[in-house]
């Protein structure tokens, strides 16, 4: 049997083929279809089997991630949606959290809410934050708003935002079903199922971007559920969370909101594999797609966590200038650089990089498209770094003299700059951008990104590394053998699982160990549904229940972990403890002469660990590879330290374990190409991955 | 003495404002007050060993920009750093000492390393009370307002000084939730001190001096290079605030020679019988924080950014009030300290100044909830921000103060009111080429079962935010109890089932209004900024 790892990109789909137990992986890679992605997945999934030799249908199992939902919505190309609320709060979206998250910065910019305000309308309802009715639901009003959002703005897809439906979701309920019934074809998220949080600009938010996105998943994953079942594929289909776990297409098709880091999440979790087996407890992953460029910590092993994020940020990356969704994340960054992205002269007449993106229709200007805007990869083309001959190992000619022509144009000539000035301002620009996001990153978390080593991937990462390493002093630079493809690996490492955040405060003193026992055993019976819909046996399932606590009265919480070991039952009378101990490791103090409650009941579970994520993999050699020169010649390549230089090129797929490559150098692959510098040095390690020191007193 | 390259000093830089933010973040989780936990009403420093300031939490207040290092002063004036000890922790609320009012309480505690004392943290939070008359502009001296504490040690070597501390609570009225906020200020110091050390750890530090020097060097020489780039001159500005009987007139000089920049006060009026009055402490806060948005935003705050500046206040004017003034709100008064220098500078910098923000309405709840506990919490709600140059305002964005709103569902559940309404106020924001930010409309029925008395803090009641550049102004506030229209700066007590309603101001606009365009005047009547029918009467035009 085989397992597949799929993971749809912006602008590429990637593949990771696992041939039953031997651990041996065949990648592929290939431009993704923005008109309808599957089409790139389904003959992506023949082209790879016809090279392994074998039919779809001995798959066993195909895992999936994609960044197409959190592209959706960057780029705003989402469904038409409408917002049904309780009357008097159709503003809220607009009102926000009325609060400048840089009080220096007079001009800071705020993202446009999903719905816009004609896409609004108003119910006559009221539920108490007690969950009491004060207003019974106007259910014929709703509807007929409903029908009036239809007929005037055209909706596809509704998201029902009630106050206080977390304590009470009947209202909510109500609404849907009678909605459902009128017009079955509409798309309706509820914020007491997507995000069942008190405070609501929050919890409507990821309501709106849910029902935003459920059109394209949903019309996504049918087309691909169909084509899987014309290519004789009659295994288990899956998707990745952002969480790092993966659901059931049921589940997925309900709660596209859940997906919205899904291919990244898969690449942060198969660099914490990638740690276990160098040894290297902490790392910084550095993934850059077409479309972004993603960060996350891996600290002891592990993926630092979440329970929420903030998607599409709109000024500088700036926290707070993004919107802000409640659901549980591999605790990710994420940029608006990517090879796609677009370069172009500011206001300020400088050099400015995406969030632009140029996608892969009609993608950069090399891709010979009649794309007109100059993208990084037009820059990286123009530099030299990128090999026009061997792009996607020379499926894909580059056209070098569209790039230079579309620098000229749009860059070079208006700000009086040389092409390679320009080109070299384009390649930079990104550099920085990275750095700055992820110094924050790091430094919100308390962690010296400098401890780090840094895992390169994506399309373009292994391009930027070097340099983003060497300013961010990070000394250690790894290339896993995969780079381009690793997400995809990535999804043959995660377990089924579904996680359930809820608030409901509960006065601990109020609880007694058979109730509270009750409340995991319902979430637990919950989350077991999903599971079980994506074929985890009862048995397998693993729980992880925690706790946000705190002293009553306060605001914020601290997460208490149940011993896993322990009954619920009689985890009660340890609670108090559980939370002393946290809250001391946070506040250096504990013993507060209050009571405690409970804030929101976590539950996550899980199946079984796949084999992979204890074995390790190791790739396939393609037919030619063992021919392959290690040293394919020399190109010429700008570097600003040096000028245009005469820089060897290497062949990874010929390079073996211990060789040694002093930069500056390219090392190239079909999915990527690794670019390190003058001062550093790179030798290839046991597993075939690629490491480098970055060397010199950097900048 | 140690030099640092610029990505050193970067990397250490901006691991000092991740510390202070680490302290921020403690306080405002481990915090029982709304204002604290939710509103963002504080602000926490960082100092090194000689009291430089280092690094300020990246969320904090204007209000709170630069009044930690005089506190800082007055407080080591009192207890010189070598009488002090590890575990040691010092507290005030004197109005001038610290932020301009006896609600702020400023926690200092320092830090040791080994023996040797290498830095201090302070933070600042606004308490849910402090006794007296309670929060409000009622009172005609200091001492009404509530009580004094003088720099005193809270903690003496790690013992708590109970004494002082009962002191304290047997003279508020939330005795629980006043000292779960003390012991929140204990706690945000202690893992501040902790982190600064683990810092120093890390990096081999024995002391900041070094590294305090060179952050407070680039500070200051990247600010003197801002400040030169603005023509030499002298420039005036004058604006009225509305005080409890009758405007008062806020007047300043700001005269830029070099790379030095003075603002002088005279010419505002004295200070009044009535709780609105402005220490100087205030006043420089908010000057500074004018000056520095002005000139350097992207260089976080430390001293250096206050090195450039000359402030002058006539004494006993309503910018510079002495004891035993009363000082409650004098927020509603001092807020208005940034447009005025901003006003200084708009023909000088017309590119860089917003137009006048409609600035936000303070309204303390007190009373008591449906299941019996007693309360005290600030509810905040935001006008429109002023348009600038080539930017509408933002509706419902908070300036120069910078509260969060408290979310409708925690406020709810947190109060026991109602909130019926919290919607656009359309045509609020001034109109202009680029339009003033909208307020909002707010009514909230008090469901708690008890009397609920509100104190309100608000101004743009009788003077509208201006615009600029031939933008009109904003629009006007104002607060309703039952329908009737209330003076804003108020106490008015609420018997169940009555409602309040906040109208809140607009952002003034920029640019000629007429030049605005069709597609914009379009979206704007689409968001609900604009009416069809201001659409005409304002913009002459017809867009609906």
């Amino acid at each position: 049997m085989y397992r597949l790892g799929v993971d749809v990109g912006g602008t590429f789909t990637d593949f990771a083929l696992l041939a039953g137990a031997s651990g041996e992986i065949r990648v592929h890679k290939r431009l993704t279809t923005p008109d309808d992605p599957s089409t790139a997945v389904l003959a992506g999934i023949e082209a790879l089997t016809r090279e392994q030799g074998c039919a779809p249908s001995e798959i066993g199992d195909l895992v999936h991630g994609t960044t197409l939902v959190t592209n959706a919505v960057i780029e705003r190309r989402g469904g038409r949606t409408g917002q049904l609320t309780t009357a008097g709060f159709r503003d809220l979206l607009t009102i926000g959290k009325e609060q400048r998250y840089d009080m220096w910065d007079l001009r800071l910019g705020f993202p446009e809410p999903i719905v816009p305000r004609p896409r609004r309308r108003e119910v006559a309802e009221r539920v108490l934050h007690t969950g009491e009715v004060e207003t019974p639901l106007d259910l014929d009003g709703a509807v007929s708003a409903v029908e009036d959002l239809v007929r005037e703005e055209g909706i596809d897809a509704l998201a029902i935002c009630l106050l206080h439906a977390y304590a009470n979701p009947a209202h909510e309920k109500a609404v849907a079903e009678a909605v459902a019934a009128r017009f079955p074809d509409l798309y309706l998220s509820l914020s007491s199922e997507v995000s069942p949080f008190m405070w609501e600009f929050e919890r409507f938010t990821t309501t709106t971007v849910n029902a935003y996105t459920q059109p394209l998943a949903d019309r996504y994953l049918a087309r691909l559920e169909d084509g899987l079942h014309a290519l004789g594929f009659t295994g288990a289909f899956r998707l990745m969370t952002s969480s790092g776990g993966a659901a059931a297409p049921a589940t997925a098709r309900r709660f596209p909101v859940r997906l919205i880091e899904s291919g990244p999440a898969a690449g942060a979790l198969m660099c914490a594999i990638l740690g276990q087996r160098l040894d290297q407890p902490d790392l910084l992953s550095f993934d850059m797609g077409g479309t972004t460029t993603k960060g996350a910590l891996i600290i002891d092993h592990r993926p630092m966590r979440q329970d929420s994020l903030e998607i599409a940020r709109v000024h500088g990356f700036k926290k707070g200038s993004g919107l802000p969704l409640k659901i549980p994340v591999i605790d990710m960054i994420e940029i608006g650089s990517g090879g796609g992205g677009i370069a172009r002269v500011d206001q300020r007449g400088l050099i400015r990089v995406g969030p632009e993106s140029a996608g892969a229709d009609p993608g950069p200007a090399c891709y010979g498209r009649d794309g007109a805007a100059a993208t990084l990869t037009d820059a990286n083309l123009a530099l030299g770094y990128l090999d026009p001959g061997f792009f996607l190992g020379g499926t894909m000619a580059l056209d070098a003299a569209a790039a230079d022509g579309a620098i000229q144009a749009t860059l070079a000539a208006p700000l009086a700059l040389t092409a390679t000035r320009a080109g070299w301002g384009v390649h930079e620009t990104v550099n920085e951008d990275v750095v700055r996001a992820f110094r924050v990153h790091a430094a919100e978390r308390g962690i010296d990104h400098r401890r780090c080593a840094m895992v390169a991937f994506g399309g373009s990462g292994p391009v930027h590394a070097a340099r983003i390493a060497r300013k961010l002093k990070i000394a250690r630079v790894v290339y896993p053998a995969g780079a381009g493809v690793m997400s995809a690996i990535g999804l043959l490492a995660c377990p089924i699982s579904y996680e359930i955040i809820r608030s409901d405060k509960r006065a601990l003193a109020d609880l007694d160990g058979a109730g509270f026992a009750a409340k995991f055993a319902d979430l637990a019976a919950e989350a077991a549904g999903y599971l079980q819909a994506a074929g985890v046996a009862a048995a397998d399932v693993q729980l992880d229940r925690r706790l946000d606590m705190r002293y009553r009265g306060q605001g914020y919480e601290v997460e208490v972990v149940l011993p896993p070991e322990v009954d619920p039952a009689d985890a009660l009378a340890r609670l108090e403890a559980l939370f002393e101990d946290a809250y001391e490791a946070v506040f250096a103090m504990r013993g507060l002469p209050r009571g405690l409650e409970i804030v929101n009941w976590k539950l996550a579970a899980s199946g079984p660990m796949p084999a992979i994520a204890e074995t390790g993999y190791r790739l396939v050699a393609r037919a030619g590879d063992e021919n392959a020169t290690a040293r394919k010649g020399t190109r010429q390549v700008y570097f600003p330290e040096t000028g245009p230089l005469d820089c060897p090129v290497f062949d990874r797929y010929a390079l073996a374990a211990g060789d040694e490559v002093a930069g500056p150098a390219l090392v190239e692959e079909r999915e990527s190409t690794c670019l390190i510098g003058p001062g550093d040095r790179l030798w290839v390690d046991a597993m075939g991955n690629l490491v480098a020191e970055i060397g010199g007193e950097g900048e | 003495m140690r030099d640092f390259d610029s990505v050193e000093l970067g990397i250490m830089w901006d691991r000092l404002v991740s510390i202070v933010d680490e302290i921020v973040s403690a306080l405002v989780r481990s915090a029982f007050s709304t204002n604290t936990k939710y509103a963002g009403d504080l602000s926490c420093v960082l100092f090194d060993a000689q009291g430089n300031s280092l690094s300020q939490g990246t969320f904090s207040q204007p209000s709170f920009t630069g009044t930690a290092p005089p506190t800082l002063r007055h407080m080591l004036a009192r207890f010189p750093p070598e009488t002090l000890v590890p575990g040691d922790v010092l507290i005030t609320n004197d109005p001038w000492m610290g932020t301009g009012h006896l609600f702020d309480v400023n926690v200092m505690r320092p830090v040791f390393r080994g023996e040797r004392l290498v830095g201090y943290t302070i933070s600042v939070t606004h308490l849910p009370d402090i006794g007296g008359l309670g929060f409000g502009t009622g009172a005609s001296d200091v001492y009404q307002e509530g009580i004094q504490i003088p720099i005193n040690k809270l903690y003496r070597a790690g013992e708590l000084n109970e004494e002082l501390l009962e002191m304290v609570l047997a003279n508020v009225r939330l005795r629980d939730m006043v000292s779960g906020d003390i012991m929140a200020n204990v706690t945000c110091n202690e893992v501040g001190g902790r982190a600064l050390l683990e810092f120093m750890d890390e990096y081999g530090l024995d002391d900041l001096a070094p590294l305090a020097t060179a952050i407070i060097r680039q500070t200051e020489q990247t600010m003197r290079a801002a400040i030169a780039e603005i023509p030499d001159g002298v420039y005036r500005n004058e604006i009225e605030a509305e005080a409890i009987e009758g405007n008062v007139t806020l007047a300043v000089t700001v005269t830029v020679a070099g790379s030095d920049i003075t603002l002088d006060y005279a010419g505002t009026g004295p200070a009044v019988p009535y709780g609105i009055n402005v220490p100087l402490c205030y006043t420089r806060a908010y000057t500074n924080y004018a000056v520095k948005t002005l000139t350097i935003p992207e260089v976080p705050n430390n001293e250096g950014a206050g090195n450039p500046i000359t402030l002058r206040a006539p004494e006993n004017s309503i910018l510079n009030a002495q004891p035993p003034f009363p000082t409650g709100g004098r927020h509603v008064i001092g807020h208005f300290v940034a447009p005025l220098v901003f006003g200084a500078l708009a023909d000088v910098l017309p590119e860089r100044v917003p137009a006048e923000s409609g600035m936000m309405t303070q309204v303390n709840y007190f009373g008591t909830r449906p299941d019996g506990e007693a309360f005290s919490s600030i509810l905040f709600s935001a006008g429109g921000y002023g348009a600038l140059e080539g930017m509408d305002g933002w509706a419902t964005v908070s300036a120069p103060g910078n509260m969060i709103n408290v979310p409708v569902e925690v406020w709810e559940s947190e109060i026991g009111v109602t909130y019926l309404h919290k919607r656009l106020h359309p045509d609020s924001g001034g109109a202009g080429e680029y339009r003033g930010g909208t307020g909002q409309d707010m009514l909230i029925r008090n469901d708690t079962g008890n009397p609920l008395t509100l104190s309100c803090f608000a101004g743009r009641t009788e003077v509208a935010p201006k615009g600029h550049l031939g933008g009109h102004p904003g629009g006007r506030r104002e607060l309703q109890v039952n329908g009737e229209i209330v003076h804003p700066k108020g106490r008015y007590v609420l018997a169940p089932g009555d409602v309040m309603r906040t109208l809140e101001a607009g952002g003034g606009g920029v640019g000629d209004p007429r030049k605005r365009t069709a597609d914009a005047l379009r979206r704007d009547i689409a968001e609900g900024f604009l009416t069809p029918e201001a659409a005409r009467t304002l913009h002459g035009r017809d867009e609906g």
